[in-house]
């Protein structure tokens, strides 16, 4: 869809009301126009978190009015399911004269609730805002964070299929912004479907399942949160020192500037496939999980030591730099991360090669697939090269336990309590198992079981 | 029909709205309410003391009766518009950033003076009370036709009003406008004058093409006459009415999708 804002000025003005008054058409000429947004199209799914990026007067915001319904695209079309609340400005509605028990009723109104609605929620709209005894006082005499609070409460207690939240996260004090992000991720955890505009990219990266980039009303990117983030990091660093327009080449043609983008495909391939971005200045050549004796690990058992090894190439060097790593299980959710920043470590130089090793006494891991991610880049997120599912390995267990973290463990028991006695064999097997093993090994002669062992160290 | 339908869809946000506009008007003023009767009791007051003190006329017995009869519907007409020019541009920040039904405004706008006008008429009915009970004046059925009457006027003025606050938005110049029109539509209107004074035929022609004057005339006739109003009369209201409402919706309905950009 594209929108165009008709440009106000004097002289357009007056031909406006010329027009108007003479052919009665207010609709904007297509030369005193100014497009906002161009050709840009996408879906979200239901339940999907999704992001949007881009410098200021990109048409982020256009779009998410163009997608609450407060602005009409002036060509295309927007088709949306479910309720909408739209946190473009908190409290929007809000009368300062009245008391914020008043308020809140008629903001809760405008959002589309019904009075018993709101009364049903009265309590854990004021019990969020934390307004206390504020609330029969008039919203004007609040403090902008209270003010902001009580927008936000409301807003979200309306129970939308649909959030839209524009760059609101960054008001209020860091105990509040805490709280709206554990609200935002309760609502996603619901399903509901979160469209966000914000300039805290890690906010992007972290809540978002895709994200858009939006660079002069086109699309530039979409896909994947990290990947598209870190395309628009880079564009920004290179555009920053010069204040012309960027002439930067992008690393991949917009996949979503033109026709129906297919995003089942994307994300199937992004399951498969390495995916690598970054600026160059210094890669990673090679990544490797070792083990202890430096072998190449793409399976193994749980509770191993491994080491992870990156052969670094530096083709520019840096002062500015960190190394990350970051395990994800197959379903994407993210086991464990950190980098060299997060713990401390100050980048001093980066010049030549280099090995980075990052070992890990035992991998306590559950059985499953497990992917990857590597990663150089400077401390504000830019990345030299970010190398997403460079591993990909798969820890295998006998035992069944759940989840994706196997801590140590050791049951013991005192008093009445008394199990069968266990051997080495049986430990860590489910009982059944542990005893028609035992029935096949004592019912075959020595010599199979030996064959079976020799063709196994053939193999 | 859609836009009823969307106004009824609404009509909680629009009674939230207007009990919030009036209470939010007279927060913290000592005389609150009080204050929006201060305007026609000012006017009531001028008037009279210039008409039956300074250019006495001899034509109108119970001068002050037959003036407070046309100035509270005047008021609410006047008053309601003249506001209106400012319902959408001054909310700016609910057009922009909620989705919201922008009709809602100018209609909250015209339902508040609508109870300011319901609240003033106990003085009216005050007023003619005491002319009753000294036999200069009669209570006759006809002022049961009060809420009919008000009940067209409301949508008349709503019609106006629509086209007015979306209209203002674009063409910002249209808010003088009004406010200069509002004043010459008073002399424009048998307000302080009656109809009968009015001798020439182009004259009394020119008057009903002012649409305020057909329902003026009416509430002269309930709450000073004391009869019906005439089927002529009750003709013009109605058309005046439909052409009004028709009118408002259409236009706003074609304004709608520019507001939230111009404003």
């Amino acid at each position: 869809m594209s929108k165009s804002y008709r440009l106000w000025g004097r002289r357009s003005q007056f031909a406006t009301l010329k027009s108007a008054l003479l052919k009665r058409d207010v609709r904007p000429a297509p030369e005193s126009s100014v497009a906002a947004l161009h050709n840009v199209t996408f879906s979200v799914d239901r339940g999907e978190s999704f992001g949007i990026v881009g410098r200021n007067g990109s048409g982020k915001s256009t779009l998410l009015k163009l997608v609450s319904g407060i602005l009409k695209p002036t060509s295309g079309s927007i088709a949306v399911n479910g309720r909408i609340a739209a946190l473009i400005e908190l409290g929007a509605g809000f009368h300062p004269e009245i008391s914020g028990r008043e308020n809140i009723y008629i903001n809760g109104i405008m959002l589309g609730l019904s009075r018993r609605e709101i009364d049903s929620r009265f309590n854990k709209i004021v019990d969020f805002a934390g307004i206390g005894e504020f609330l029969d006082q008039p919203v004007k005499t609040y403090s902008s964070g209270m003010y902001v609070r009580l927008g936000f409460a409301v807003a979200v207690h309306v129970d939308p299929d649909i959030l839209l939240i524009d760059e609101v996260l960054s008001v209020g004090d860091e105990e509040f912004s805490q709280k709206c992000i554990a609200k935002i991720q309760e609502m996603k955890y619901r399903g509901v479907t979160l469209l966000f505009v914000t300039h805290q990219l890690d906010q992007v990266r972290k809540l978002c399942d895709r994200a858009l980039w939006l660079d002069h009303g086109e699309a530039a990117g979409l896909g994947d949160p990290v990947r598209v983030v870190d395309e628009y990091l880079q564009l920004v660093s290179v555009s920053a020192p010069g204040a012309a327009i960027p002439q930067v080449h992008h690393p991949e043609p917009p996949t979503a500037a033109v026709g129906i983008e297919e995003p089942e495909e994307v994300e199937a391939s992004d399951l498969l496939e390495e995916e690598r971005w970054g600026s160059g200045e210094a890669i990673l050549r090679r990544v490797s999980l070792v083990d202890a004796d430096g072998r190449e690990l793409v399976a193994l058992g749980a509770g191993v030591g491994v080491t992870v090894e990156m052969d670094v190439e530096v083709r520019a060097p840096q002062a500015d730099f960190v190394f990350g790593i970051g395990f994800y299980h197959a379903d994407g959710s993210c086991v464990y991360g950190t980098n060299t920043d997060i713990e401390g470590l100050q980048s001093d130089s980066l010049a030549g090669g280099g090995k980075v090793r990052f070992a890990m006494p035992s991998l306590d891991l559950v059985a499953g697939s497990y992917r990857i991610d590597a990663a150089i880049h400077t401390r504000n997120g830019r990345a030299f090269d970010y190398r997403r599912g460079v591993i990909r390995f798969v820890v295998g267990s006998r035992v069944n336990d759940i989840g994706v973290y196997r801590p140590r463990h050791d049951w013991s028991f005192e008093g009445g309590i008394h199990f069968k006695p266990i051997d080495n064999l049986s430990r860590n097997v489910p009982a059944p198992m542990a005893e028609y093993i035992k029935e096949s090994e004592a019912n075959q002669p020595p010599e199979a079981s030996n064959k079976r062992r020799r063709k196994r160290e053939e193999r | 029909m859609d836009e009823l339908r969307t106004l009824y869809r609404y009509r909680q946000l629009i009674a939230a709205l207007t009990s919030r506009d009036l209470k939010a008007r007279y927060r913290g003023s000592v005389l609150g309410f009080f204050w929006s009767l201060a305007n026609p009791l000012m006017l009531l007051t001028v008037y009279t003391l210039v008409f039956t003190r300074f250019f006495p006329r001899h034509d109108i017995s119970l001068y002050p009766l037959f003036l407070f009869a046309g100035i509270l519907p005047w008021s609410f007409f006047s008053a309601a518009v003249l506001e209106s020019t400012n319902a959408i541009s001054g909310n700016a920040g609910l057009i922009k950033k909620v989705m919201f039904p922008a009709e809602a405004l100018p209609i909250v706008v015209v339902l508040s003076h609508l109870v300011h006008f319901v609240l003033a008429l106990p003085v009216l009915l005050v007023a003619m009370a005491w002319f009753a009970l000294r036999h200069e004046f009669i209570f006759t059925p006809a002022i049961f036709l009060t809420p009919v009457l008000m009940l067209f006027q409301t949508v008349f003025v709503a019609g106006v009003a629509l086209i007015v606050s979306s209209a203002c938005v674009l063409f910002r110049d249209l808010r003088d406008l009004v406010a200069n029109m509002m004043q010459l539509a008073f002399f424009l209107t048998p307000i302080i004058y009656s109809m009968t004074a009015v001798d020439s035929q182009w004259m009394r022609a020119l008057l009903h093409l002012n649409p305020m004057t057909p329902f003026v005339l009416a509430y002269q006739d309930i709450f000073y006459f004391g009869h019906m109003p005439g089927t002529w009369n009750a003709g013009l209201i109605v058309v005046y009415t439909l052409v009004s409402s028709v009118l408002g919706f259409g236009v706003f309905e074609r304004l709608r999708d520019t507001l939230a950009e111009a404003i």
